[in-house]
């Protein structure tokens, strides 16, 4: 299994490494989500589809597509 | 104190100043604009765009006035939607009517090391600056410790903290926009420092175009194919300049941000100390139920059953008031006025067009009332985010479940609710397919009709037979909504990627002042810009109802009163037959006529066609119709339409109109056809052009002919 965020076990924390779509790894850092943050995936969308996202001070939703272009170390 | 170049051109010369507030989202920008302008602020689009656009003015000390533009909240000056490329074509463009003379960058403090990237590109364009650190008061309830003047040391622009929650440090801030405007300042040097290779490029697009700053010039160079002011032989050097050397947009954009953040992270740490996290904040505890996967959904339905009651129920009383008081007026200038066609035109055409405008201001206002509630809290953005995946499949985006719930009350507020949508193309599908959702003003048609179509005292099993019926039309209703934007998401061809990345907001009190503000100009927008068309529209088709060709209206008044006489019709009676007569031999009685043929196959007789024709206006106008058709005058009850129009017979087979066949076919006819006139002139100022609503009437229209022609064919 890719060591991506949409493999993330729920809760625990991990380290953006890196962003293997650059579209949309622009997009992510215009939103403040950089390589080095720690990120936590806090729950799936209660239909799917997508992921609620925590950073030290900050929440982002985002879809799972997206999610796997985020690769963690 | 920070260094700042002055720059040459004083502003204090012009008459108004430009002033613009650029931020990201959630940055509190439009609380600071209410600050500053209250109600001195106009709403519209940006030009050529269905963009909103907020301008508002406002006096400084020294007697200058300042137009201030709120601008779209964006992330960068890279676009990836409609509201942000808005931001990047006024800023790169310094002939633009809102160009700005000084721009109030407003950054929220507590998401600081978020919002201050938009703010160093947006200094890098040479415009004078200031950096406004809103949200004060949220700042100290965190307990964030951050020092002002160090940011300004290091960013070189004045910087001011605020709380426009509050009113906190607002006349300070005046101040400041006031300074800036007497000693223009540009920041000395530029926070990005372009490669040799975009060294080179700005210098091909400063020496075509003529400007003097070499990141505008970038930026120009990177979005030229869609700039709009930009021309075809300016757009085709540019990009001959960078096929030439080779560059990779993106990877452009990637080593400037990068780049950015490089340079002002380390000036954040120093001015700006958060305390060590205390475990689950407020909004991790409300997040924990609120999109939970149980609760989450529970709690989002109860919401929009709040909102469908509101609408629907709450907005009667004031609604009814409107309608007795515009009946009311409407008989006392009847009485007061000598018999006249001005009288007429006065009170069926005029006063009964504004009241027809006036009746949508309470289903507005509160609808408004409660989404700006939701979205002020930050509500919305969770709805996005649990229902994203379901209304992705259909085109449409988690907002669009409040266009779709308050367009069973009414489609008009619903379909103005979707200028929340910032992806244009979910926006645009929301507004086509909202009105097919059962709005109230089917209801008495529906009542009229079904009785038709089943039998009042048959039931199956536990239920009334009827009542299903009633929910089998709702439902269609909703299929032809969720189906048609599963077509149009097929058909519309978007250039933007879909994305869904979503900044989820601290839950927050809303702004008192910020919701009132937005219901008014809601409300406002609709009475003027839509309202005009259908007072127009209102005024043609009393043209249509009350006149016919030649001397047609007045032979048939002598006709009706001859027989009336001879049969000795009491008064009502006679104005009822009068009426009937007049309506037959009126231009609406004509286009019924005409258009019989074409509706025949749907088993419709001319009669209902007038009624088509003129339920045009507003659904629930089919009942009133009817009802002069049959002259048995517009008081009367449904159900004695119902009896009269039961006893309507074909004149040659002897048989009832309204026969199962018909009556069904009808019913899926109001079911799926655009027959509202307010709707469309909503959907023409929602979409900016008259395009869509012409689509969206032959759309509607032909499905239900198509649908109607079907139930006809196969019951007859």
């Amino acid at each position: 299994m890719p060591n991506t965020l949409n493999n993330l076990e729920l809760g625990k924390k991990g380290t953006i490494a890196a962003f293997s779509d650059e579209q949309a790894g622009c997009q992510l850092m215009t939103m403040g989500i950089l390589p080095g943050n720690n990120v936590q995936v806090i729950r799936k969308a209660p239909l799917g589809g997508a992921i609620y996202l925590k950073m030290e001070n900050q929440q982002f939703a985002i879809r799972n597509k997206e999610a796997e272009c985020i690769m963690l170390k | 104190m920070y260094n700042a170049e002055v720059v040459k051109k004083p502003l204090q010369g012009k008459k108004t100043v430009t002033v613009a507030l650029i931020g990201n989202p959630n940055c509190g920008k439009s609380t600071v604009f209410n600050q500053l302008t209250g109600l001195r602020q106009k709403v519209g689009n940006f030009p050529g765009v269905t963009v909103e656009k907020k301008v508002g003015n406002f006096q400084l000390d020294n007697q200058l006035k300042v137009r201030l533009v709120d601008f779209p909240g964006t992330y960068s000056l890279y676009p990836t939607s409609q509201d942000e490329r808005v931001v990047l074509n006024i800023l790169a463009n310094q002939e633009d009517q809102y160009y700005p003379d000084v721009i109030v960058y407003v950054a929220d403090i507590t998401h600081l090391e978020q919002h201050l990237l938009l703010f160093t590109q947006v200094r890098d364009l040479g415009i004078p600056t200031l950096l406004a650190l809103n949200m004060a008061d949220a700042a100290r309830k965190e307990e964030i410790w951050y020092d002002t003047a160090a940011l300004q040391d290091s960013l070189k622009v004045p910087v001011i903290a605020i709380s426009a929650r509050e009113g906190e440090n607002i006349p300070q801030l005046k101040e400041e926009i006031s300074q800036l405007i007497e000693k223009p300042s540009q920041a000395p040097s530029a926070f990005y420092d372009l490669s040799k290779g975009e060294k080179d490029l700005a210098k091909t697009v400063q020496s075509k175009l003529n400007i003097n700053n070499s990141y505008l010039a970038l930026l120009i160079a990177q979005n030229a194919g869609r700039l709009p002011f930009l021309t075809q032989s300016d757009r085709e050097h540019i990009n001959e300049h960078i096929i030439q050397s080779g560059f990779n947009r993106l990877s452009m954009q990637v080593r400037e941000v990068m780049q950015r953040y490089d340079r002002f992270t380390p000036m954040l740490k120093k001015a700006i100390q958060r305390p060590e996290g205390k475990g689950l904040s407020l909004t991790d505890k409300i997040d924990g139920i609120v999109t939970h996967n149980i609760w989450g959904p529970i709690i989002f339905f109860a919401l929009m059953l709040i909102v469908f009651q509101a609408i629907y129920s709450w907005s009667s009383f004031p609604t009814d008031l409107i309608d007795a008081g515009f009946a009311n007026l409407n008989s006392f200038v009847k009485t007061t006025l000598p018999e006249s066609w001005y009288a007429d035109l006065l009170t069926d055409g005029i006063i009964a067009g504004l009241g027809g405008i006036l009746i949508f201001i309470p289903q507005i206002a509160i609808l408004f009332l409660l989404i700006s509630i939701l979205e002020e809290v930050g509500y919305m953005a969770r709805a996005v985010f649990m229902f994203d995946n379901v209304m992705q499949r259909f085109g449409l985006n988690g907002r669009s479940i409040v266009a779709l719930v308050s367009g069973a009350a009414c489609a008009i507020p619903a379909v103005m609710s979707t200028r929340t949508i910032s992806n244009w193309k979910e926006r645009l599908i929301s507004i086509m397919v909202t009105p097919f959702i059962s709005c109230s003003a089917r209801i008495p048609v529906y009542t009229v009709l079904i009785g038709f179509v089943v039998p009042a005292t048959a039931s199956w099993g536990i239920f009334n037979a009827q009542g299903l019926a009633f929910m089998g039309l709702y439902l269609l209703g909703i299929i032809a909504a969720l189906g048609s934007a599963y077509i149009l998401k097929r058909l519309l061809h978007s250039e933007e990627r879909s994305f869904l990345m979503l900044e989820l907001p601290e839950y927050r009190m809303p702004v008192v002042r910020n919701i009132l503000l937005n219901v008014w100009e809601k409300v406002k927008t609709f009475t003027i810009e839509a309202g005009r068309i259908i007072l127009i529209v209102s005024i043609v088709l009393w043209v249509l109802a009350s006149y016919g060709p030649g001397t047609k209206i007045a032979e048939a008044e002598t006709q009706a009163i001859t027989l009336a006489q001879q049969k000795n019709f009491s008064e009502t009676q006679t104005a009822d037959l009068i009426a009937a007569n007049k309506i037959e031999a009126s231009y609406a009685g004509h286009l019924g006529k005409f258009i019989e043929p074409a509706i025949r196959p749907l088993g419709f007789d001319w009669k209902i066609g007038i009624a088509l024709i003129t339920s045009f206006a507003a659904r629930e106008v089919f009942v009133g119709t009817m009802a002069t058709i049959y002259s048995i005058g517009s008081e009367e009850e449904e159900g004695s339409i119902r009896d009269r129009m039961a006893r309507e017979k074909d004149p040659l087979t002897g048989k009832p109109i309204y026969d199962f066949a018909t009556s069904l076919s009808l019913l899926i006819f109001y079911v799926f056809a655009m027959m509202c006139m307010s709707t469309l002139a909503v959907v023409k100022r929602e979409t900016n052009s008259w395009k869509w609503p012409i689509i969206q009437f032959f759309f509607m229209t032909g499905l239900a002919y198509l649908g109607s022609f079907i139930v006809y064919q196969v019951f007859k």
